[in-house]
């Protein structure tokens, strides 16, 4: 008796098109992805329902739970400005070649004294071992200066460019003293304007804020653009 | 696609054939390649943008500028240890002082019913008036919470009282 054959089909499968939809994929996530900014020490930010996007250059204080200061000073051509201005008005005497290496490091965090060994060590300090730049009491608070370098650097462009890139990104776990001594630094040298780095969180349901992004209108009650 | 079809049909007499190998690569491998490599990704990049959040501090080298607070409209909040909350109404002598956190029920409904009051007395919500009084024992975090507060309820004027700090 003849049986009935199945017709056997090969259960290869082209791959190639699944290949390419993967590598697609994978491209596509990896350049849609922003690269983290660096950081001096990793802090964790407290969260606030603002939504302004963090700018692109700025002057970043970063404040750890410890109390610990550190500065990054935007953008290359700026910073050795401000390097450069620093060296002159606190009298720090370090050569040309001792700015290019202390403008290589992407944060300061070592009192001004130290840092002219600092950059002739063998091999770079590590972040966890800096003790910071000192903000402890007003008269050697040491940010007073940095910021008096910042603002002789900037003062020839507008004011509010540089209130936008002043950025403070302490800890939850800061103590608020430490923050305001950060604060009185800022005062000093009449910034009186700053940011904080926050992570975002949904506007409360109901909040007037929320009733008022809904509105399409800010807290002054004007319709945004 | 990817493999070269070869033409098996034709012959040609007289000549050596050489032996053909299929050019059919499997690609299997390099589709899990692939997959891990994005679920790797995906899995790695944290999508919380960081925000940025306005602050202003007043100028405190003119002494001659006064703000004149009605004391019903004013509201002091001090921000103490392990984010607790204590505040009180009106001005400092005889105030009473009770204790609140940083919850929903708790200080945005204060500050919610301190501002319609505010509405009711005076005809202004606007003219209310938030004290903010840091203590010692109080982290960062418990300052951008209030200051936070402040954005969501809408409260025009806030004072940040740190000068015995």
């Amino acid at each position: 008796m003849g049986r009935a054959k199945l017709p056997r089909k090969s259960t290869n499968i082209d791959m190639t098109a699944m290949c390419d939809v993967a590598f697609l994929l994978l491209s596509f996530f990896i350049m849609a992805t922003k690269q983290k900014p660096p950081e001096a020490v990793a802090v964790q930010a407290p969260t606030s329902v603002s939504s302004k996007a963090v700018p692109e250059k700025s002057i970043l204080t970063t404040l750890t739970k410890e109390g610990k200061v550190f500065i990054m000073l935007g953008d290359d051509t700026k910073k050795a400005a401000i390097l450069a201005d620093i060296n002159t008005t606190r009298g720090l005497g370090l050569t040309p070649a001792e700015l290019t290496k202390l403008g290589r490091m992407q944060f300061i965090g070592m009192p001004l004294g130290t840092l002219k060994g600092l950059v002739n060590l063998s091999s770079p300090l590590p972040a966890d071992k800096m003790e910071g730049i000192p903000i402890a009491d007003s008269a050697t608070n040491e940010l007073v200066d940095w910021y008096r370098s910042v603002t002789n650097v900037y003062s020839g462009g507008s004011s509010k460019a540089l209130e936008e890139m002043m950025l403070i990104k302490g800890d939850n776990l800061a103590k608020y003293p430490a923050f305001k001594n950060v604060k009185y630094a800022l005062k000093k040298n009449s910034l009186y304007k700053f940011r904080i780095v926050t992570n975002s969180e949904i506007t409360p349901v109901g909040s007037e804020l929320y009733n008022n992004n809904r509105a399409g209108v800010d807290a002054a009650g004007e319709k945004l653009k | 696609m990817a493999e070269i079809t070869t033409n098996t049909t034709t012959k040609q007499i007289g000549v050596k054939r050489l032996n053909k190998k299929s050019t059919k690569v499997d690609l299997t491998p390099m589709v899990d390649l692939g997959f891990l490599l994005i679920t790797f990704f995906v899995f790695t990049t944290t999508m919380a943008k960081p925000t940025v959040m306005n602050v202003v501090v007043p100028n405190d080298k003119d002494s001659t500028i006064h703000d004149d607070v009605c004391s019903s409209c004013a509201l002091t909040v001090m921000l103490d240890k392990d984010n607790s909350i204590k505040y009180f109404e009106g001005s400092a002598e005889n105030a009473i002082v009770k204790e609140t956190n940083f919850s929903a029920e708790g200080i945005r409904k204060i500050l919610v019913d301190k501002k319609q009051a505010v509405k009711q007395a005076r005809g202004n919500a606007n003219e209310m008036v938030l004290i903010i009084k840091p203590m010692l024992q109080s982290n960062f975090q418990n300052f951008v919470d209030i200051t936070d507060e402040v954005a969501i309820n809408g409260i025009k004027k806030y004072y940040i009282d740190d000068a015995e700090l």
